[in-house]
């Protein structure tokens, strides 16, 4: 179990830091689309590898994040029932649901994403678009995006049955990193001389 | 047994959906396992085809080169850099002097900066937050009353969802598949008419109940001229100036026939521009013939005018495409911030962090709804929900009517991603069939699910306002009496004649459909449009030309269509998720 767990804190670390280097893409997009149709109206000059750049970007954002955004437990939850359910038992529905639904569902997807990435390698595709990008390296993400999601999977997984065999604590509880809601209340206050509340 | 299954594999495939998401695991991964299980179990039973798997690929690259979704970060991004550059503290303190002297005018300030603040940063955490923390103690020290002090800035935070450029629009127009600027340009006569009724609700306490929201006291105007006057002379004066030559402007030298919508925005920005350079001229002069009061509201009104103009005005003028839109706002926002120095690298990576992340889980619940559509789809799961709904009695409006009735109850359970996501997508097409204009419909859902934001108790924008909303006992700083806490009830109750006011506003949108269909006079925004269908091709026309398998067999080609169509509107609605835990704080107990 102890070498599970380093393996885990080292995909832990893994995701954190693509996460963080990612999220810069947000920034690029923006850049980008807001220069590209400036240009467009401007200089009525516009270019189709500067479009699909922008989708390219979004794309990894959403496939590279989405085992960053597990490992900050971010995805949308209803938790009507199971937020008055015990830690114990919050911990067996993510064991559960990383099993049966997470796992089956990113293997899957890598699994019939791949030969397309393959074909789209080997036959050296192109956007139709006059000027458009390669397409297999968007192809290629597709497999990436779900490898990482299947191994931050695997991650939660090991730190959810050493949580109910006692050896860490609730890893649900752990990131306490503050929320940008809370950054902006601090803010205010701060600005109008009072204490946090 | 075999036989019940095939029979009734759409139903069961719906009850399997709602207790497996019951079961609190995170939704986007859930919808998937149930349309991989039943797609593997229909399959078994030879109602689907071995290769319904095969599409998946396909489904996930339709979601990457959607360039509507792309609208999604941007605008999350520009919310989350303009919520912290002060914005709207500005906003609130200057709105708040200015119609202070009325009975009621701070209620009138939150409900005209909240309706400012939808306009720019479409987050309801934000404005809930800053009202709550700037404008209650001050309401509070004043003697409103409480349940009417919090259920407005509740309410008026929840504006960003309706007023564009709201992400709630985009997905809905995503699902429907209409374009957003059309969702837009049908918005915008309800976002108005909902602000006034809001206003008109704060006149009706003001008038019957005086004492729940009274005038501030001389005392606490501290905008003042120095012979003690208000200064409110000169600001209207300027405001006259600068609407009469608005009008004239629309009059003279526009052409008559130009739509509507474009004349309002270019007449807008004349008069803006008038009274802006009236002031700066005045200012730089020296000339003292306007107040204090009135250059702060100038100065700080025009920056954020200039922002609404550069996202909706540009996407009603029909310049740039809703994406670019949001490219240019959050290019605006970062300009803004660091022209205020509240830009800085903690909050610039921050921002990209909180968006990446809403990103990934909007966009995850979209893929996760295409993945349960293709095998809902291909046990004919859409057939069955439109045989369910237009058996209805009633035609359209009984339809209507219970969808609505529908939407709101679950409301009290779901938040809007989870409702446009699974909801919407199933009465898109039924609502077509029925002739219903989906631009309408889409309107109207979103009035509606507007609510799920102020339902007690697990409404976001009254947890929000509970989080920023004295708990304990104080003494005030202005004052030094003791004031109570806010209680909860009183929040939860401060709400319910607001969500009286929405079911209204639902009502009224059903009743005057024209205040949604004005979009359709709207020749401009035809340019975005086209320019959003030559990205999709882009997109997917490599994707079906290049990929060499059959998608689907000819008989299914239909369905697949309408999957797409179908898991296309769920995307869209994801997207409209991010708005609801807004920038990314863990999303309160449901």
């Amino acid at each position: 179990m102890k070498s599970l767990l380093a393996l885990s804190g080292w995909m832990d670390r893994v995701s954190e830091r693509i996460g963080h280097t990612i999220y810069w893409l947000v920034l690029a997009a923006v850049l980008i689309s807001c220069i590209n149709a400036v240009v467009r109206k401007a200089f009525n000059w516009s270019s189709n590898s500067l479009l699909e750049i922008q989708w390219y970007l979004f794309s990894a954002i959403f496939l590279f994040c989405a085992g960053y955004t597990l490992l900050k437990n971010q995805h949308v939850r209803i938790d009507v029932i199971s937020g008055r359910l015990s830690k114990r038992t919050q911990a067996w529905i993510d064991i559960f649901g990383t099993l049966f639904f997470l796992l089956p569902m990113a293997i899957l997807i890598m699994y019939l994403s791949w030969p397309v990435f393959v074909q789209a390698y080997e036959r050296h595709e192109v956007s139709t678009n006059a000027g458009g990008l390669i397409i297999w390296p968007a192809r290629l993400m597709v497999p990436i995006g779900f490898l990482l999601l299947a191994a931050q999977g695997i991650s939660e997984l090991v730190k959810r049955v050493a949580f109910l065999q006692g050896l860490i604590p609730d890893p649900g509880e752990k990131q306490h990193e503050k929320s940008a809601e809370e950054l902006l209340a601090e803010e205010i206050l701060k600005a109008r001389g009072e204490a946090t509340p | 047994m075999t036989a019940f299954l095939i029979h009734n594999m759409a139903p069961l495939m719906f009850c399997g959906l709602i207790v497996v998401m019951l079961l609190g695991y995170p939704v986007a991964f859930a919808l998937a396992a149930v349309g991989i299980a039943f797609g593997l179990l229909g399959i078994e039973l030879g109602l689907l085809q071995a290769t319904l798997f095969q599409a998946l690929p396909e489904r996930v690259w339709g979601v990457m080169s959607n360039d509507t979704l792309l609208a999604i970060p941007f605008f999350t991004f520009m919310g989350l850099i303009l919520e912290r550059s002060g914005m709207a503290e500005d906003l609130l303190e200057t709105i708040g002097q200015l119609f202070g002297a009325v009975r009621g005018g701070l209620a009138y300030a939150v409900i005209f900066v909240g309706a400012l603040l939808a306009a720019t940063t479409g987050v309801v955490a934000a404005s809930v937050i800053s009202m709550g923390l700037i404008s209650l103690p001050i309401m509070m020290r004043y003697g409103y009353d409480r349940r009417f002090a919090s259920g407005v800035i509740a309410a008026s935070g929840t504006l960003a969802q309706i007023i564009p450029p709201s992400l709630v629009l985009i997905i809905m127009a995503d699902q429907l598949g209409k374009s957003v600027g059309d969702m837009y340009a049908g918005a915008f006569i309800p976002g108005f008419v909902l602000t006034a009724l809001y206003a008109a609700y704060t006149l009706g306490i003001c008038t019957f109940k005086p004492s729940w929201a009274p005038a501030l006291p001389a005392e606490a105007r501290t905008l003042k001229e120095p012979d003690g006057s208000s200064g409110s002379r000169s600001l209207i004066v300027l405001v006259v100036i600068s609407a009469i030559s608005a009008v004239a402007f629309a009059k003279l030298y526009y052409p008559p026939d130009a739509p509507l919508d474009e004349l309002i925005v270019v007449a807008t920005c004349v008069g803006t521009a008038v009274a802006f350079f009236a002031a700066l001229i005045l200012k730089v002069l020296k000339l003292r013939l306007l107040s204090n009061l009135g250059e702060r509201v100038v100065f700080v009104l025009i920056p954020v005018l200039g922002l609404i103009f550069l996202v909706l005005g540009t996407i009603f003028l029909g310049v740039a495409t809703p994406t670019e839109g949001g490219a240019m706002g959050a290019t605006g926002a970062l300009i803004m911030a660091f022209t205020r120095r509240r830009l800085s690298l903690s909050l610039l990576k921050q921002a990209m962090d909180t968006t990446a992340k809403l990103t990934a889980f909007v966009v995850f619940i979209l893929v996760g709804a295409r993945v349960f559509s293709l095998t809902f789809y291909g046990v004919n799961g859409h057939v069955w929900v439109e045989d369910l709904l237009t058996g209805l009695p009633g035609g359209q409006l009984g339809f209507l009517i219970v969808v609505n009735v529908l939407v709101f109850f679950l409301a009290f359970f779901l938040d809007f991603f989870e409702l446009s996501f699974i909801v919407i997508p199933l009465l898109g097409p039924v609502a077509e069939k029925l002739g219903i204009d989906l631009i309408w419909f889409g309107v109207l859902l979103g009035v509606n699910m507007q609510t799920s934001f102020m339902h007690p108790p697990f409404g976001f924008a009254l947890f929000y306002l509970r989080s920023v909303a004295p708990t304990r006992e104080y003494r005030d700083k202005i004052t030094g009496k003791m004031m109570a806490p806010i209680t909860t009830m009183q929040i939860y109750w401060g709400a319910v004649p607001f969500v009286i006011i929405q079911v209204l506003m639902v009502g009224i949108v059903i009743l005057f459909p024209q205040m949604v269909m004005v979009y359709k006079s709207d020749a401009s925004t035809v340019d975005p449009s086209k320019i959003q269908i030559n990205v999709e091709q882009q997109g997917e026309a490599p994707a079906a030309g290049t990929d060499g398998r059959p998608p689907a067999p000819p008989t299914e080609d239909q369905q697949q269509e309408k999957a797409d169509d179908a898991a296309q509107s769920l995307q869209d609605a994801f997207k409209a998720a991010p708005v609801a835990p807004g920038a990314g704080g863990a999303p309160p107990p449901k």
